[in-house]
Order: C-alpha cells, then structure tokens, then sequence
C-alpha cells in the first residue's frame, strides 16, 4: 500500500519510544482524524487495526539534508517521488537544501515549490533558502524575504561561501531575521577540484584530492564566526575526525553550533569508490576507517547531534560517466535509519535514534520535537527491527538509484510513517498481519 | 592459431590492458619477452608476422598525444591491422555524446579493439565494463600509462639487466604523472627499489604507502642509483601553482652534471618526453651517451606491438 490517507487506525502491542515524553514502555495507540489517544475512543471505529507486537515506535523522524530536485531536474527526482522515498525510509519530514535550478534564492522560487508540495508530498517539506545570490558566495541573497516566504533555515549547501566578509555579513544579516544558518563546511579553494578523499588511494587512482583540511577550515571558520558573532550555526555533514574534535572542544567551550553527519559516513569508507564507482562519490567524500570510527563515536557521546540521509538524486546517465566528470552525491533517504541503527551497533539503539533523528533535528530548527501523547497529532515511524531486507535501487520510490548501498543486507526496517495525522507509507506486509 | 598462441595463453590471459597495477610479475616479464622476440625478429631480417591482419583497431584520443598515438599505429600497422585514429576534437564527443556512446558506436562499427587516451582517471575501466572488446590504456589522467611503463621497463631491462635489487629513482612531478605511477607498480613488481623526488607540493609523502622511498632532496634521491626517469613539468595539469617558476624548478631539481655524477658508473636517464631541454635536464645531459630517450621510443614500437597482439588474439580466443 503506497501511501492511503489513512487516518483511522489502531497500533496495538508496539514498544513507544519517546524521549520528548519520557517514555520506553509497551503501549497500544489509537489514532482518530490524526490525533493520537491512548484508549479508544467511544463511537469513533478504527478503519485498519495493526498488530505490531516486537516493533518499535519512533516520533516523526526530521532528515536535516535533502536535496530537491524541483525545479530544475525532474528526471532525478519528483516532489512526488522523493517525499515517497522519505515516507518510505521512516522520515516524516525533510528539509530540502536550496540548490533547485533556478536556485531557491527568492520568493517566487520557494512559492512554486510550495505548490508542487502542496500537491504531490504527503510528509511536511521544510525549506531552506539560499545564503547567497545562487549560492555562488559573491552577493546576499534577500533573507528577510525568503523567511516571509516560508524559508526555516538558509544555506549554499553543497557550497560553503568563499570570501569571509561576505559569510560574516550574511550570519550577521540571518540572525536579525531569527534564520537557522546551515554551513556545509569546504574551504572551496582546497576542496573544488577534489574527486576523492586525499589519501593513498586517490593518490594510487589518480583522482585529485579534496583533503581533511578543506573541511576543518571551514568548521574551524563556522565556530570562530559563531563565538565572536553569538550566533549559533549548524555545521552540516561533517565527514572527518579533526571535525569531531573541533565541535567537540567548541561544545565545551559553550559555542553555540550543533553538527550532523550523513549516514553513509558511518557505515562506509573511501574503499567503496575503488574501481571508479562513481555511486560512491559522495558530498562530502567518504574518508577513511579512522574518520567512521570517529564519526561514531561523536554521535554517541554527543558530539554530533543528528544524522542525515545527504539525499542527492542523479538520473542514471547522469551518474554513468568517467568518474572526474559524474555529479557528486549519493541517494539516502530509504537506507539512512537503517544505516545509522547498522551503524551504532548497539543492541537496542533505538532511544538514540528517536534523539538523533527526531528530537534533535527539529529542535536545531527550532521547531517542536514531534511527541507521541495523548492529544498531539499523530507523526511517528513504526520499525520491525527483525525484519531482513536487501536493498535494490530498482524497486525504491526514488527515481535516481545512485547509492553505494544497492545489494546491501540490512536487518530492521520502517513499515509505516505518519506524517502529521496521515499515513504516509505503509509496507504491504503490515496489512497481512 | 599458430603453436605460439598457445603458448601465450598460458601466460597471458588479459583481452585488455587497463594498467601495470593489476599485471603480475609473471605477465610483464612475458609480455616483455614477448616485445624482445618481435624486436629480434625485426633486427634480424626486418620481417614480422602479421598477426592482426584484418583485424579493425580504433585509436581514441580524447587527449592531445604525437608519440603514443603514432607509436600504436605504428605497431597496429606492422602487424597487419588497419588502423582508424580519432581525436577527441573531431569527435562526437564535442557534439555533448558522452564516452559511453561514442565507445558503444564505436564498437557497432566493427572495432576489434580500442585502444583509449582519455584525461579522466578510470575510463578505460569504465568502457571495458561497457563495450566487448579490448581496451588498450593510453593514459587515463594521472592514473595509469602502461604502455609507456613498458617500454620503459623494457629499456632499463635491455641496459641494466635483471631490475630485482636495482635502484630507480623517477624525478619530477609525480603528483599528476600517471607514468610515474605505472613504473612504480611495474618496477616494485620486478623488485627494484624505487625513490620518487621532486618537490614537496608535487611528490606526497603518501606515495610511501604504495611501496616507494620518498625523498625531496635529488642529491640524496639520485646517490647510487642505476637509473633516473626524469618527468616533464606538465604545465597543463597544474591548475594551482606548485612550484614558483620553470627556472626555480631547474636550479633545485633540473639533472645536471654533479647531480649526475652521484649515481652509478653505469647509470642511465629515461624521460618518456616531450623534453624540456634546460628544465627537467642540461640539454647536453639529454644528448650524452647516458640518455636512452630515443631507445625508449624505438623500443616502444616493439612493446605496443606485444600489446596489441597478446590482448587481442587473447580476446579473438575468448569470444
């Protein structure tokens, strides 16, 4: 079943995991017209009941890093097919980065993405708006407008602007507007040309390297700019482990950012690019096994706030080029929970995930943390832990299939998304139980 | 086939050659024996066997190239095959077909292999998952050129005998020299001891974990060694400034005689050229008894012909 407004139902004998209300109990929920309550309600029948013993239930997971492909390159991606593809990977929400073509630098832009939202998503869509005039770091873009257009946050995501005065002035400018600044940390002028993480092995294939240092240069920038500035920065897809240890010295410091990482950088290493796959080459590039085990590490003792799927979607031929020439990027946002959960490695990751994945993000945007309780309006993802699955690129709801994942085995997926009182996605396999 | 194809299957079972890092010890030194014996034979009564005779190779040179690009034709030609070359400027290619097509089409006309010079690192690997037929790798970006490995090898073999144990020191940029990074794999597999130098922004300290000295001092590089490859200063692939200046680069690192005197009695110089007389090299160096450059390119008729001959019977065999 793809996606029936559904919004009559009961979940029964499901494990509740919501931080946001302090609970981890065993409870039975039952949804009416999208609101949840905890008994049944008297004269209002469910129209599907799901028996979801040994499954775990998350509130609405936020993806902090999406990348929209309306308008501009509809081969790659829908708002129809990439909403499906979050709805499916558990998310009831992401947040679209700006590099749409033309870019989502003004009002008219965002306005028309709104519209296609409105008629083809059934998960909430927030907007980022550009930092710059097309992103390109040379002029403002027109914040104030872009905010009254609907904007939560701004960003060049996947840029990061070059000249200090101007990034200065742009956090300067966001913060009279209350806008979340969202920095995709690469010095341009050490990264630009990087095909590869700068290694032995992008030494041994020849590509040119896009070091560590272009990285922790700007992640170094954002926390100096915040500090002296007082305005806090979310520092997004962090990829190497010197990263780690700025934010982390930065947090105890009191500075005011907060970072994310993008799954693949957690279960994955430079290794994957080997024989030139381009599937593999990633915004930020995959690093090395010293960066993952790092990147871990930072999302377990807090370092790190949140994960991201880096969802960016290129139609096949796009990606089916010489490795120097095919886009960087990589598709996420139906493996990124699994991968994260895969990559904890912990026995019952799932209180960190609801963390990491929902109440974090959306507190970095400040905006309020869905919670499961009495009342509120039904958002939340419903896990089968157990479940075994391989992941084929040719059966996803997303149109692209570039993902360095194709074939990988995982255990646990999300079977049902609710997404502000509607069902968004629910696997097939739930019905039949 | 003929008694020798059987033989050069036993040891030779690649239909394409995409680079030196994935050829064992045991298939360099057939394929240079199998360049020695079509050299010997050519030596000593001008006659080869026209072994590809009626078969259809395409050059495809997506990048400018005078040597490697005549040097394959020679040799596709001294073995009978016809010959098609194309630049990348008068190709399809300029029209926006991408290299996926352009090779499909190629292929489509009858192609019985193709031998590739393109500027991306990887793409003879890409066409050879796309097309079924060999691919011969004339350089791909700064990854691989094995072609020219070879002949290199070949003449550093023919001057100094068995390489187990003989210092090489390569000298220059290394950093976007894709035949530095061929001769590593193929000299380290026959177990010479290889130093790389040049200056810091071009020769990563890196290169030690794929086997090789590293050094940024050319006296220290060039002391008791048996052979110098000095590589040219590739002015097209330095985007950024690497060193400050051709003459800088000449008063540190240019070949000149006291550098050369600190290497063995015997030692010799190889530059897979263009030669920037003055730069890499004192021009009179270049000239001297010690250079083997042209050798080298003579001696890369012979290898191209082993090339094209092992790979594409191997191929024919195959299909």
């Amino acid at each position: 079943m793809k996606g029936k407004a559904l919004c009559n139902f009961d979940l029964i004998g499901g494990r509740l995991v919501d931080p946001c209300s302090g609970i981890d109990r065993v409870k039975d929920l039952f949804v009416r017209e999208g609101i949840i309550y905890s008994s049944i309600p008297a004269g209002k029948p469910a129209e599907q009941t799901f028996n979801i013993k040994e499954h775990i239930i998350l509130p609405g997971l936020l993806d902090l890093r999406v990348h929209n492909r309306v308008p501009g390159d509809t081969q790659s991606e829908t708002v129809q097919s990439l909403t499906q593809a979050a709805a499916k990977g558990g998310f009831s929400s992401i947040l679209a980065m700006p590099n749409t073509t033309p870019h989502s630098d003004n009002p008219g832009t965002i306005r028309y993405i709104q519209d296609r939202i409105k008629q083809a998503s059934k998960i909430k869509v927030h907007l980022t708006g550009c930092l710059t005039i097309g992103s390109n770091g040379k002029a403002l873009a027109p914040l104030g407008s872009l905010k009254e257009a609907g904007v939560v946050a701004v960003t060049d995501c996947p840029h990061s602007v070059r000249d200090n005065q101007i990034f200065t002035n742009a956090l300067k400018y966001a913060k009279m507007f209350g806008l979340k600044i969202i920095e995709y940390p690469q010095d341009p002028s050490l990264s630009e040309d990087g095909q590869a993480h700068e290694s032995s092995l992008s030494l041994k294939m020849g590509l040119t390297g896009n070091p560590r240092m272009a990285e922790e240069l700007a992640v170094q920038r954002a926390i100096t700019l915040s500090r002296h500035l007082k305005v806090p920065i979310h520092i997004s897809s962090i990829s190497s482990f010197g990263s780690v240890n700025l934010v982390k010295e930065a947090k105890r410091l009191g500075v005011k950012i907060s970072t994310d990482v993008s799954a693949h950088h957690l279960l994955l290493t430079e290794e994957a690019i080997s024989e030139y796959k381009t599937q593999a080459k990633t915004t930020p590039p995959l690093r090395e096994e010293i960066d993952r085990l790092a990147l871990i590490g930072g999302l377990k003792d807090g370092t790190i706030d949140s994960c991201n799927s880096s969802h960016e979607p290129y139609a096949e031929h796009l990606k089916q080029v010489e490795f120097d020439l095919a886009p960087s990027g990589a598709i996420g946002l139906e493996t990124a929970l699994m991968t994260v959960v895969e990559a904890l490695g912990e026995n019952d990751p799932f209180p960190k995930i609801a963390e990491k994945m929902s109440t974090n993000p959306h507190q970095i945007l400040g905006l309020p943390p869905p919670s499961i309780k009495e009342g509120n309006i039904a958002d939340f993802v419903v896990i089968n832990p157990a479940k075994k699955w391989t992941y084929n690129t040719d059966t996803g709801m997303s149109l692209s299939s570039n993902s360095p994942l194709g074939g990988h085995k995982f255990i646990g997926k999300a079977i049902l998304t609710v997404s502000s009182g509607k069902i968004a996605w629910c696997e097939d396999s739930i019905l039949i139980d | 086939m003929e008694a020798g194809d059987i033989m050069a299957i036993k040891e030779w079972s690649k239909n394409s050659l995409l680079g030196i890092e994935d050829l064992s010890s045991d298939e360099i030194l057939f394929l240079l024996d199998e360049a020695q014996s079509i050299k010997a034979q050519k030596t000593i009564d001008g006659s080869i066997t026209e072994s590809l005779r009626g078969k259809r190779i395409i050059n495809l040179f997506m990048e400018p190239s005078t040597r490697t690009r005549v040097a394959f034709e020679i040799a596709a030609k001294s073995l009978g095959a016809d010959v098609i070359s194309i630049a990348g400027e008068a190709s399809s290619l300029t029209k926006g077909e991408t290299l996926k097509d352009t090779a499909m089409n190629v292929q489509a006309l009858g192609a019985d292999a193709i031998v590739l010079r393109h500027s991306s690192p990887g793409s003879p690997l890409f066409l050879s998952k796309i097309v079924n037929v060999p691919i011969i790798n004339a350089g791909d970006g700064a990854h691989e050129h094995p072609s020219q490995a070879l002949l290199d090898i070949y003449t550093m073999r023919e001057k100094l005998g068995n390489l187990n144990g003989k210092k090489i020191t390569i000298l220059g940029d290394i950093l976007f020299s894709r035949v530095a990074r061929s001769n590593l794999w193929g000299l380290l597999k026959l177990g010479a001891e290889v130093t790389l130098a040049g200056p810091s922004t071009l020769v990563p300290k890196e290169f030690e974990k794929l086997g090789a000295r590293v050094t940024h001092d050319p006296n220290e590089a060039l002391q008791g060694a048996d052979a110098v490859m000095l590589l040219r200063i590739q002015h097209e692939r330095q985007q950024a400034s690497h060193f400050p200046s051709l003459s800088e680069y000449a008063n540190v690192f240019g070949l000149g005689r006291s550098t050369f005197n600190q290497m063995k009695n015997n030692a010799i110089i190889l530059h897979p050229g263009p030669l920037n007389r003055g730069v890499e090299i004192e021009s009179e160096l270049a000239d001297s008894n010690r250079a083997v450059i042209l050798e080298q390119v003579s001696n890369g008729i012979a290898v191209r012909m082993a090339i094209l001959q092992l790979c594409i019977n191997c191929g024919e065999i195959r299909r």
